[in-house]
């Protein structure tokens, strides 16, 4: 077996040897990542897991020509044929029109200790961990309840062709626990930070046991489809809000795949609603100093009182809308790190005593579109749910589903919490810090189980 | 490329778990080498290259099942991880309440070896620059705007590649693959005056560069963005209420994908994936029960050749076999792995699967699909329809994690009179019980068509390649809401 190069000899031989085949630029980054994950259901642990990574981006320029690859193998020859096969794919094509050359000084990033190190190996932690998530859970009503407990540590080494170098880590561990109290009752908990000091799973579990309980005896909405006030936990929210991440992207803007296309400097949504991207700072869980470019990642308002002031760029998105990087690369596609949704002034009480005609959602999944370009879609509402008449709670809810437009839905919040969670899991990519949210109008749907021929 | 060394590898890691003290242990190397290409509005992006591979081993030490994976592949380090796993493993098996076994399942050693006509290897950067700058041109011109429709958005790539596995167990199972693909994926956007309309468009097939002419990749892209104009201009409100729906193939493939391939996973069913896929409507005390009416029919098939989903071997060295779900309305079977084949006493038929060497192998669909019926035609079985809706292709989609509950909004739509189709209708929507829409199936046409696409499970997520597909399917008296 040959040697295997670790990440800054792996990155300065890709860039010296792709200088040397001819190459004008070349950026490596390579990712060194480490996971663990304790998943559980039935309250038993079913695998515990381990995985370890290393995988090199190589980016290469040549005469305005531009090429992507991702390798998995640091030995030395590997990736010297891996360049090569590269490069020689490269100058097959023509003249790339999205091409811009990288700034001709490159930046030193100079790494920072910022990360929690007792997430560099959590085994030990991850049992412990689930252990409480489950006690909780099950103190506060759950029978049982399945889950995911995922701690990692990742570091991004970068080096180009300019000069720019550096290295960046960052960790974070995120629980999600939903818990059963018969077929169609269940509850949804997470707790995500950047480290063991923002970390709850007691609190996560107590959430999913209380609402398994809650949803005892749900029952279906009477009628067809009709509009309602909508309370969104932060879960929720952070599902629907956070798109505006992806469809901010200035590439999603170009291929028409954003309902945010030509709306630059307009009003998207309520005057309540700032949306940030933060690229590092408190608490944020994909924290990165530099972008995929070498270039530094920033904080760019999205959404200030509810008109939509930038979209998300890169060198080449920036230099087509005649604007500058915000440090958002992706070498294709520029894309959200962390997601900020600026606090309100109510409390939760205060949110559901505002409820005339309203449903309360704590958790959500497959959302699908109709139509990007229009924001059309629906969303299925699970867990805790719960229909409220005249600010009081009356009973739990199944069988629902929000079908709505994103733009109508956020021209129409009304409040929004003092308090936020950061929320990352399956249903939200970017990490997000949301508030409870209160959107009126909005429309409820239902499935229709009416076939006459139903068991013929 | 899937060296000699690296099946040496996995090897070791099998000896060296068993000697550690595991009861069970599996070794995988995964990966693959391919290319892709991305134009945005006919525009080249750059160009991919992609080449991973990695090792994965799973054990199971006193019930408990530990995972592991790294793409260092050394004899160092796969002894490392190995002693590691074990050691993990070790440590949670006072968290497990439910003991895993894998049970005694029959292995095989085989060699599955996808022939290319033309191998994938020759879909350079620039091979697949020109297909898709061809394809582009004709939605560019049909999109110009004479017609009064523009196309002026169009998301358009296409990757080939091979995937490459070795997969040994610790009582006798050896498999080695080679799986060449070919992908297509596209987002057409029309407009017209301030209105839109979207096609999503998915092609893959395992088989070398021929897939290309076999699929009639450039005829087929053309004549969605025809429709997708066509649905733009002419298509009016649709009706609304109970009526005869028609769902063409892509619609019957979707339907039986969500609501009975992914209910009829046994590791749902058993709340494995309760966290975040969710669990299952049905019980393990489900087989036997009845879901649909006589013409209800859904099966899937991981052995069909060419298919997206094809894995005749699974991921555990079990040797996979169609799986009839749904014959005559009743459950007859679900999907199997190891573990819960031998938990629930019955046969395994071999549904593991993964998508990398970083993924644990789990329960997955293959290419899922309502069975052929008796009627000859499409036209034949709209002929039946009085008044009702074709819905032949749809936009959204989804449905609970139970499975009961779920919608899809049609795109290509049409209104049925008096047995004919006529004039295009706009967004109309299915939004139904499983147990209303398999009930309500009165008849099927005899064509039997496939859509690709990527089936989304796990934790961490693992996308992988199936075919949906199913006859036209005839729903009785269901209701259509929304259209607008």
């Amino acid at each position: 077996m040959a040697k295997l190069m670790g990440p800054e000899e792996s990155n300065k031989f890709g860039v010296s040897f792709a200088k040397k085949l001819g190459a004008d630029e070349a950026i490596l980054i390579t990712v060194i990542s480490n996971e663990r994950m304790a998943r559980f259901a039935n309250s038993s642990v079913t695998v515990t897991k381990n995985v370890s990574e290393s995988g090199q981006v190589v980016y290469l320029a040549k005469g305005g020509r531009r090429i992507i690859g991702s390798s998995s193998n640091p030995e030395k020859a590997s990736l010297e044929r891996f360049i090569e096969l590269l490069y020689k794919s490269m100058m097959s094509l023509p003249k790339d029109a999205g091409y811009v050359p990288l700034p001709s000084q490159g930046r030193a990033y100079r790494p920072k200790a910022t990360h929690d190190r007792k997430l560099e190996s959590a085994e030990g932690l991850l049992a412990g961990y689930v252990q409480e998530a489950i006690a909780s859970a099950e103190s506060a009503g759950a029978r049982r309840t399945a889950g995911s407990l995922e701690a990692g540590v990742t570091t991004h080494h970068i080096m180009s062709s300019t000069g720019t170098v550096g290295s960046d880590t960052s960790s974070e561990i995120l629980l999600n626990i939903r818990a059963f109290t018969d077929k169609d009752a269940s509850g949804h908990g997470l707790s995500c930070a950047a480290s063991v000091r923002g970390f709850d799973p007691e609190m996560a579990g107590t959430r999913a046991g209380y609402h398994s309980k809650k949803m005892r005896n749900a029952r279906q909405l009477a009628g067809e489809e009709k509009a309602y006030q909508v309370l969104m936990s932060p879960t929720v929210a952070a599902n629907l809000l956070g798109l505006v991440g992806e469809f901010a992207s200035a590439f999603s803007i170009e291929a028409g795949t954003s309902y945010l296309v030509g709306k630059l400097g307009k009003k998207v949504a309520s005057e309540d609603l700032d949306l940030t991207d933060r690229g590092k700072g408190d608490g944020c869980l994909d924290s990165r100093t530099f972008d995929d470019e070498g270039q530094p990642t920033q904080s760019t308002k999205l959404i200030e009182k509810g008109v939509l002031k930038r979209y998300l760029h890169n060198l080449s998105t920036a230099k087509r809308f005649k604007t500058k990087s915000t440090g958002n690369a992706g070498l294709i596609e520029p894309g959200p790190w962390n997601l900020e949704i600026g606090a309100g002034d109510s409390t939760y009480d205060e949110m559901v005593k505002e409820l005339r005609h309203g449903l309360i959602l704590t958790s959500n999944w497959y959302t699908r579109f109709k139509n990007y370009r229009t924001g059309e879609f629906s969303t299925v509402p699970r867990d805790g749910t719960y229909l409220v008449e005249s600010g009081k709670v009356k009973a739990p809810i199944k069988g629902i589903r929000i079908s709505d437009s994103l733009e109508r839905m956020f021209s129409s919040i009304r409040l929004l919490s003092k308090e936020r969670e950061w929320v990352q899991w399956w249903e939200v990519d970017t990490p997000t810090l949301c508030p409870w949210v209160l959107v009126d109008g909005v429309t409820v749907t239902k499935a229709y189980g009416d076939s006459p021929s139903q068991g013929s | 490329m899937l060296r000699e060394e690296y099946k040496d590898l996995a090897d070791l890691c099998v000896r060296e778990a068993r000697r550690l003290g595991a009861e069970y242990a599996e070794a995988r190397i995964h990966g693959g080498t391919g290319t892709g290409f991305l134009l945005k509005n006919g525009e080249p992006q750059p160009s991919m290259l992609e080449d991973s591979f990695g090792i994965a081993a799973r054990v199971v030490v006193g019930g408990a099942m530990g995972f592991s994976a790294t793409n260092l592949l050394s004899r160092e380090r796969v002894k490392d991880m190995t002693a590691r796993t074990i050691k993990m493993t070790k440590s949670t098996s006072r968290l497990v309440k439910e003991p895993i076994a894998m049970g005694d399942s029959k292995l095989v050693k085989r060699k599955v070896w996808v022939a290319e006509m033309e191998p994938v290897a020759g879909a350079d950067p620039n091979w697949l620059k020109s297909l898709l700058l061809e394809v582009d041109g004709r939605v560019a011109k049909l999109g110009s705007g004479a017609n009064g429709v523009k196309i002026p958005n169009r998301i358009m790539a296409a990757s080939a590649g091979v995937e490459e596995k070795y997969v040994v167990t610790s009582d006798g199972g050896k498999v080695e693959s080679r799986v060449p693909r070919f992908n297509f994926f596209a987002i057409l956007t029309a407009l017209k005056g301030g209105d839109a309309a979207q096609r999503t468009i998915q092609q893959g097939e395992t088989g070398g560069l021929e897939i290309v002419k076999r699929i009639r990749l450039l005829e087929l892209v053309e004549a969605e963005a025809q429709t997708l104009a066509e649905v733009l201009k002419e298509a009016e409100k649709a009706p609304t209420g109970i009526m005869d729906v028609v769902l063409s193939p892509e619609l019957s493939g979707i339907a039986a994908h969500e609501s009975v391939g992914h209910p009829q996973e046994a590791d749902r069913i058993l709340g494995r994936e309760g966290a975040q896929a969710g669990e299952s409507y049905l019980t393990k005390d489900s087989l036997g029960t009845k879901v649909g009416s006589k013409e209800a029919n859904v099966s899937d098939d991981p052995t069909i050749p060419h298919s997206n989903g094809y894995s005749p071997v699974d991921d555990e060295g079990v040797a996979a076999k169609k799986r009839r779900l749904i014959v005559d309305g009743k459950i007859t079977e679900f999907l199997q792995n190891r573990a819960t084949s031998s938990l629930l006493k019955v046969r395994n038929n071999g549904a593991s699967r993964s998508s990398g060497f970083d993924r644990e192998p789990i329960i997955r669909m293959s290419n899922t699909f309502v069975e052929p019926g008796d009627y000859a035609t499409t036209e034949e079985l709209i002929k039946e329809v009085k008044d009702g809706i074709y819905l032949k292709s749809f936009t959204e989609w989804n449905i609970d994690d139970k499975r009961l509950n779920q919608r899809y909004t049609g795109l290509e739509a049409y209104r049925i009179k008096n047995g004919e189709t006529t004039n295009l209708v706009r967004a109309p929507i299915l939004e139904i019980t499983t147990p209303a829409l398999w009930g309500s199936v009165k008849g099927r046409s005899k064509r039997l068509e496939f859509e690709a696409a990527n089936c989304g499970k796990g934790d961490p997520m693992q996308g992988i390649p199936v075919w949906t597909g199913g006859p036209d399917t005839l729903l009785s008296g269901v209701r259509i809401v929304g259209g607008g």
